[in-house]
């Protein structure tokens, strides 16, 4: 790109900011063109990409310090770590699709189901805030709602004489916290689908109406498919979501619950038996699969740019 | 009784009229365009009769049938959408053949149609590109053979070309009426383009603000406007402020020139607008014709034509001349003088 | 065609509305039960005369107030740079804001210790590797805000204009850019302070006082302060977005996702 300014015969030294009289000539091999942006690779390497290898380069480390694979079989094998993993990929299944199946619901309802046009405003507006609510006061409100002393709690025992608690219910554990975590997925799902449905044109509909096809048909053969890159790919990035969630599960029981970021985070605050590997190999399992959360997300994404132009 | 009517249609959305009282009688395989500025109403007329939109008054009746509330997947009409609408998770054949294959017509009867309707618009090699790999002029030709696909009664275009370039309107518009009159099928255009419309339609109905203007072959419509809005949207018209000298021998000036007029004029009228087409008129002497001289504003070359701007007295009118080779292109600032026959010009009905 | 509201928009709405409304109602009312017998507003009253809330708040505000300096001063000479110099870049930089989704706060924290932690770059005993977990948080949202902006305004367009009537680099950047960008920087420094403030993981593994493990603390203690805290920090929230949108009015949307969790 060639910007003309005149040039001058004695450029001066290039400092951020400054007025720069001489532009470079065509190349984007030079330097200059660089410099906004050192701060910010320099920022991702060292504090993202750094720490994140060093992750990959550890999890091979035992606690002598020798190559080993031991962290990695661990895994596999331990009772513990894979109960861990198997809570985790539940609850982030759960979630994921629940949230998907709903989260999706929601935003036909408010875009295309005929509601008023202010009820779609408001929608979008709440799930920011609500996707935002997440962590630890979600716990507590939680808590404050079907929690031993919480609101429905208590009403369903006056109203109804049923204690939920008696049938073992309890938001102490993988199910309950797919309950709460359900406050941030569907928002998420609403958010993410709701430029997807806006991209469903309306005369694709009309199309199909005028030759002869019927609501089912539209669906069927014209808007499911378009939809299911987004939606698949939204799943994916709800299961991943999840699946890294770590406040929200702390603020409930502390290291109570059984998954992979608590114990991550145990590791951390130094509550187990010390060995660094392992905790590295937990994070390298994490990465592994959030990588492949990411890349399935971004994939999807780009099949569905492909249709919708 | 024709074939399509359309009656007293109205529609309103609220407050505002989008329709006003459409009445117009379609025969079988004629073509007729609804002509007229945006937000004149045609595209709202024309979802009326594919079921789009429900009208607020009045009935549609499609051979002797009433229409007028069927939903739109009952009508046996097909409809092809500006923006093209095509299907864009399906190939071009199942886009084609998509509105047989939800009639649950046999596989073998799909692909044969598919087939005859691809060859139809010259293009029987791309059934398996998707619509983002296709033109736009080759995505609206797929959005023809899906409408027609289905042997519909009526065809109905919502200004199917507005979105393509200039050079493959004009290609594209030929094939639409070739195609048409192929299958004889009855359609209807809704365009803001007049050289489409006039170029293309056995009638025009000229729409403004909800009302039919007017309607007519294009001929009708161009040389004998009803209105002054049809006269003027229509092509390019002078319209020239003139004193009445004698009405019965139609004796008019313009600024001090006389020239006279092709049928006797109101016994009251003093003063009157007279309309007159740039290209009824010539440079220079013609013997028998009305004599104006006026001198050279400004000179454009169209190509084809030569729009020429002379100030007669107060008023500035505009001639075509057609292009020749060896034309002489007049200067500005120069002196000319400007011949027409009194029968070219005409007073407005409404006057 | 005008398609009447169906009955299972409405039932569908209905039920999500009771989902997302009634803890917030559950919470509030449990919120008024610090005295058995009347509902009163005491557990408010605890909490914020607890010094603790004003010193852990404060510290909060601190980290969001340099998180959304540095923050700036990373996102919006890069996001300039790739619109105008270097838009081959551009999926790299993407790249590199995704990042923070595939690597969840407690991993990073994680391998941000491991790293710094010991010789020979020790970052520990500072709020730097708590302000860079944040950076790292509130990233995506605060390039997607800028990225936005520029789009919007054609900068290319712009800068090769005020170029061509004279102007130098400085002006341009201050007179012609900033001013243009104010609804997509504001934008993001709102999403940013929502972020931050909310925020428990880095705070409480990195040690560091915050508003996040403040609140935690309390829930392990007490039992209706907790729940007052909790509605403090969603009319937060909603403070924040509502500033968004309000900003963002007739700007096309940008959809603001998640924060902490």
């Amino acid at each position: 790109m060639a910007l003309e300014r005149p040039i001058r015969t004695d450029p001066l030294p290039i400092t951020q900011g400054d007025a720069q009289p001489a532009r470079p000539p065509r190349g984007l091999s030079s330097w200059k063109n660089w410099i906004g942006l050192v701060p910010f690779f320099a920022f991702a390497i060292f504090f993202l990409f750094l720490p994140s290898f060093s992750i990959v380069y550890r999890s091979f480390e035992s606690p002598q310090h020798t190559f080993t694979f031991d962290n990695i079989i661990a895994i596999f094998t331990e009772r513990n770590l894979v109960n861990a993993y198997k809570a985790s990929l539940t609850v982030s299944l759960i979630t994921a699709a629940g949230g998907a199946l709903f989260g999706f619901l929601l935003a036909y309802a408010v875009i295309l189901g005929g509601l008023p046009r202010s009820l779609r405003t408001f929608m979008t507006t709440f799930s920011g805030v609500a996707s935002n609510f997440a962590g630890v006061p979600l716990a507590f409100a939680f808590i404050a709602t079907i929690g031993n002393a919480g609101l429905i709690t208590r009403w369903l025992e006056s109203a109804m004489g049923f204690d939920i608690h008696q049938t073992g219910f309890t938001i102490y554990n993988i199910w309950g916290l797919s309950i709460v975590y359900m406050y941030f997925q569907f928002p998420l799902m609403v958010l993410i689908m709701a430029p997807a449905l806006d991209g469903l044109r309306r005369e694709w509909r009309e199309a199909c109406e005028n030759l002869g096809g019927t609501a089912f048909h539209y669906w069927r053969f014209i808007a499911l498919p378009v939809l299911l890159p987004s939606l698949l790919g939204t799943a994916i990035l709800l299961f991943g979501n999840a699946f890294g969630a770590y406040a929200t599960a702390y603020a409930f029981s502390g290291s109570f619950i059984n998954l992979v970021t608590i114990l991550i985070g145990a590791q951390i605050q130094g509550d187990v038996l010390y060995n660094p590997g392992l905790g590295n190999a937990l994070a390298l399992g994490m990465v592994m699969i959030m990588g492949f959360c990411m890349a399935g997300y971004a994939w999807l994404q780009q099949r569905t740019a492909r249709w919708i132009r | 009784m024709a074939f399509l009517d359309l009656l007293r249609l109205s529609k309103s959305f609220g407050q505002a009229d989008a329709v006003v009282n459409f009445n117009l009688e379609i025969e079988r395989g004629e073509f007729v365009s609804f002509l007229g500025p945006s937000g004149c109403g045609k595209t709202t007329t024309l979802r009326m009769v594919g079921g789009f939109e429900m009208p607020s008054e009045g009935e549609i009746r499609l051979d002797q049938k009433v229409i007028t509330n069927k939903p739109p997947n009952q009508r046996k009409v097909g409809m092809v959408f500006q923006a093209y609408a095509l299907f864009p998770n399906m190939t071009v054949a199942d886009n084609v053949g998509f509105g047989l294959k939800v009639n649950k017509r046999p596989t073998e009867e799909i692909r044969e149609r598919v087939r005859e309707m691809l060859s139809l618009i010259q293009m029987p090699d791309l059934g398996d590109r998707f619509p983002y790999q296709l033109s736009g002029g080759q995505q609206q030709r797929v959005a023809l053979a899906r409408a027609l696909a289905i042997r519909p009664q009526v065809l109905l275009l919502d200004e199917p070309l507005s979105a393509l370039d200039a050079k493959i309107r004009v290609e594209l518009r030929y094939e639409i009426r070739r195609i048409q009159q192929q299958l004889g099928i009855t359609t209807i255009y809704v365009t803001h383009d007049q050289e489409e419309a006039l170029s293309l339609s056995d009638r025009v109905v000229v729409m403004n603000a909800g009302r039919v203007e007017q309607i007519g072959t294009p001929f009708e419509i161009y040389n004998f406007p009803n209105t002054s809005f049809v006269a003027s949207f229509v092509g390019i018209l002078n319209q020239l402020r003139c004193r009445v000298i004698d009405a019965a021998s139609a004796r008019l000036s313009l600024d001090g020139q006389e020239f006279t007029a092709d049928s006797p004029l109101k016994a009251t009228a003093t003063e009157i607008v007279i309309m007159l087409r740039p290209e009824e008129m010539h440079l220079g002497l013609r013997e028998g014709e009305n004599q104006l001289s006026g001198t050279v504003e400004s000179v454009a070359f169209l190509g084809a034509v030569v729009r020429i701007h002379v100030r007669l007295g107060a008023s500035v009118i505009t001639l075509d001349v057609l292009n020749e080779r060896n034309l002489d292109l007049p200067r500005v600032g120069v002196s000319v003088t400007v011949s027409f026959p009194p029968h070219a010009c005409w007073v407005m009905a409404e006057n | 065609m005008r398609r009447r509201a169906s009955v299972w928009a409405w039932v569908i709405l209905v039920l999500g509305l009771l989902y997302f409304f009634i803890p917030l109602i559950a919470t509030f009312e449990f919120s008024l039960r610090a005295i058995k017998g009347r509902y009163t507003f005491e557990a408010y009253r605890l909490a914020f005369m607890d010094p603790a809330f004003v010193r852990n708040f404060g510290y909060s505000l601190m980290w969001c107030v340099l998180t959304i300096i540095v923050s700036l001063a990373l996102v919006v000479p890069a996001a300039y740079w790739v619109h105008l110099r270097l838009p081959r870049l551009r999926p790299v930089v993407e790249f590199v804001t995704l990042m923070p989704f595939v690597v969840p706060a407690v991993v990073l924290t994680f391998g941000l210790i491991r790293l710094y932690g010991s010789p020979p770059i020790v970052l520990i005993g500072s709020p730097v590797l708590l302000i860079a977990g944040y950076v790292v948080l509130s990233l995506p949202y605060m390039y997607r805000s800028v990225d936005t902006g520029l789009r919007a305004i054609d900068v290319r367009t712009l800068t090769e204009a005020a170029l061509s009537l004279g102007a130098g680099w400085g002006t341009i950047l201050l007179r012609v850019i900033f001013p243009n960008l104010r609804v997509a920087l504001l934008s993001g420094i709102f999403l940013t302070f929502a972020i931050v403030m909310g925020e428990f993981t880095f705070a409480s593994l990195l040690s560091w006082p915050a508003f996040g493990p403040y609140m935690e603390e309390i829930g392990a203690m007490r039992a209706y302060t907790p729940q007052a805290l909790a509605l403090v920090s969603f009319a937060l929230t909603w403070g924040s977005i509502g500033i968004i949108q309000w900003l963002g009015r007739g700007a096309p949307g940008q959809g603001q996702i998640a924060g902490a969790r």
